[in-house]
């Protein structure tokens, strides 16, 4: 069975994952500490503000929206660039070229374990919290199905872009800098850290125009309305799987070409 | 017998950018379009036959990693050709890497936090072992090394000499054709570097993987190699026997003598003594050397001529060994 060959590869993630006890409860509580300081800060903006609805989002749609946001960060981001950059420098990226599958794939099904785990261990537990705590605002229906589509579609799109950013590594051979911009855009423009709703009209335009937001706004729009139109679930769904399909194809352009360059000038 | 790796006028070239130095060199550096060419390997041909054990060697940076990264088909040769078990390693990396296994000795491919049985069981799924084939190769590490309490050790907590000796079994699991091993013993003491000697001799034995060796260490060449080939600079210096080695410079042997006296002003005065005779005279904290080219000057008459001036304590012939006749290739060339 050709699939065994990359589910493996999944058991492998979740088990080393959870070796690392401590540093998922780090990361816990980090985030909790990073929820504090956001509760804090958009209470003092709805505060100024004088309404209780800013752009047409009340202090708890805001809330949930952005609480959600981090946790589906938490088991998304996978540090893809981190790790190939790193195999880079240290030239560990030679024995993965020589596993009998494509790189982009070992990687993938490499990181795939830790969604799993990151999954059960982070996003869940704190959907279950927000849902309890904020008392039936999130409806409960088939927009969790078309919320598990759209999610992971996002990991495939945020995952190629990571792998870009990536390759572009292979030139550069530096990664923090590189890394910390991709993560900033990525974040801004993708509605984690300011929903798009609190966008300027102009920048809106800009954002729906870019993949970014497929990743994090798109899933939560679909978890968080109760009652879709059809027409506005296809298009968020459409232009989800339209990036898919573009940034999958991107990076396994550029990934082929940038590696033809490294592999006829060394590297 | 079959060729399992075929190479012919194999040549790789570099571009690299000429650098400056300083601030304002590295500035500079930026937009520069200086290049030039950097010739890692030139026409190398050899064939290698299914079940060899071949010494790759040369001084460092002579081209055998990028020799060896082309055969994985990591690097795309210049012009030339290579196939491994009939394939092209660069055009089909994937399918090559099925039939390929590879150690480098700095690195480790085995999965870091994960016990060893975790990794194994991995690469199983990864080149798709069967069940029999995957435990026929089990027993067969288990008769060869004692490698239960090795199975549940994470890798992380292995010894240097652990890990590799994993490596290496690691490399062998999916029974490939070929496999790479480059610097395995770097680092290892005397008693682990003959484990892993044993262990590589047994597994080419048994399996009758052809074994592409890269070594700095000549006692792995003694241990291992029938047969040496020997790049420096990219260039092709020699691919023959390791018998034929020791006469390829005629027929060298060492004297070594024991003086009475201090030993570094000994060794001075002999080297000038000792000039019309073309030998090579060094000294350690004993004994002091004399490199003698039998095709130039006779032994005894070299001994007779030292006894004229000096006293010797003691004295020993030795034949010369694989590790200086490998030192003199690298440091003269050949002519």
């Amino acid at each position: 069975m050709k699939l065994k060959k990359y589910l493996t590869l999944t058991r492998a993630g979740i088990i080393e994952s959870l070796q690392f006890r401590i540093a998922t409860a780090v990361m816990v509580a980090g985030n909790l500490l990073y929820l504090i300081v956001v509760y804090y800060l958009w209470k003092a903006i709805y505060a100024s503000a004088g309404t209780d609805i800013v752009n047409g989002m009340t202090f708890t749609d805001t809330m949930i929206y952005l609480v959600l946001a981090t946790a589906l960060f938490n088991f998304m981001e996978m540090y893809t660039v981190w790790e190939m950059g790193r195999n880079i420098q240290t030239g560990k990226i030679v024995l993965d070229l020589l596993k009998p599958m494509p790189y982009r794939s070992y990687l993938f099904w490499s990181f795939s374990g830790t969604f799993v785990t990151n999954f059960l261990f982070t996003f869940l537990p704190t959907f279950i919290v927000v849902g309890i705590v904020a008392g039936g605002q999130i409806p409960l229906g088939i927009n969790l199905l078309y919320f598990v589509i759209s999610v992971v579609m996002a990991i495939i799109i945020n995952y190629s872009i990571d792998f870009i950013v990536g390759t572009i590594c292979l030139f550069t051979e530096s990664i923090w800098g590189i890394n910390i911009m991709k993560q900033v855009i990525v974040l801004l423009l993708s509605g984690a850290t300011i929903p798009i709703a609190f966008f300027p009209e102009t920048l809106k335009t800009i954002v729906y125009y870019l993949p970014f937001q497929s990743i994090y706004n798109a899933p939560l729009s679909i978890l968080l309305d109760g009652s879709p139109t059809a027409e506005n679930l296809l298009t968020t769904l459409g232009v989800q799987l339209l990036w898919c399909i573009i940034t999958i194809v991107l990076s396994k352009i550029f990934w082929k070409a940038s590696l033809r360059q490294i592999t006829v000038n060394g590297g | 017998m079959q060729n399992i790796i075929e190479i012919t006028n194999l040549s790789k070239e570099f571009k690299v950018l000429n650098r400056h130095e300083g601030l304002k060199g590295s500035i500079r550096d930026l937009f520069s379009r200086d290049y030039r060419i950097v010739h890692a390997v030139e026409n190398i041909s050899m064939n290698i036959e299914q079940g060899e054990i071949v010494g790759y060697l040369g001084p460092n940076g002579a081209g055998k990693s990028t020799t060896i990264k082309m055969m994985t088909g990591v690097l795309e040769p210049t012009s030339g050709e290579i196939t491994v078990n009939g394939n092209i390693p660069y055009k089909e990396r994937s399918k090559n890497a099925q039939e390929i296994g590879v150690v480098f000795g700095q690195r480790s491919q085995l999965w870091w936090a994960l016990p060893l049985i975790e990794s194994f069981k991995i690469l199983k799924d990864i080149y798709r072992i069967s069940n029999q084939d995957y435990e026929s190769i089990m027993k067969l590490y288990g008769s060869l090394v004692d490698i239960e309490p090795l199975l549940h050790k994470p890798v992380r907590q292995m010894s240097l000499g652990q890990r590799t000796l994993s490596d290496i079994l690691a490399a062998f699991l999916h029974n490939p054709k070929v496999v790479f091993l480059d610097e395995p013993t770097i680092g290892l003491d005397v008693s682990m570097k003959s484990r892993i000697r044993t262990l590589i001799h047994a597994l080419n034995k048994e399996k009758n993987t052809t074994v592409i060796l890269t070594t700095h260490d000549m006692g792995d060449v003694d241990a291992l190699c029938r047969r040496i080939v020997i790049i420096d600079k990219g260039k092709m210096l020699y691919d023959n026997d390791i018998e034929h080695l020791k006469g390829f410079f005629g027929s060298y042997r060492t004297l070594k003598i024991s003086p009475e006296g201090d030993i570094k002003k000994q060794t001075s005065v002999l080297e000038r003594e000792l000039k019309n005779f073309g030998v090579s005279v060094s000294n350690d904290e004993e004994w002091i050397s004399i490199l003698v080219n039998e095709e130039n000057a006779n032994v005894i008459e070299v001994l007779n001529s030292i006894q004229k001036n000096h006293k010797i304590g003691d004295m020993k012939l030795e034949e010369i060994s694989t590790e200086e006749v490998i030192r003199k290739i690298y440091e003269e060339g050949v002519e």
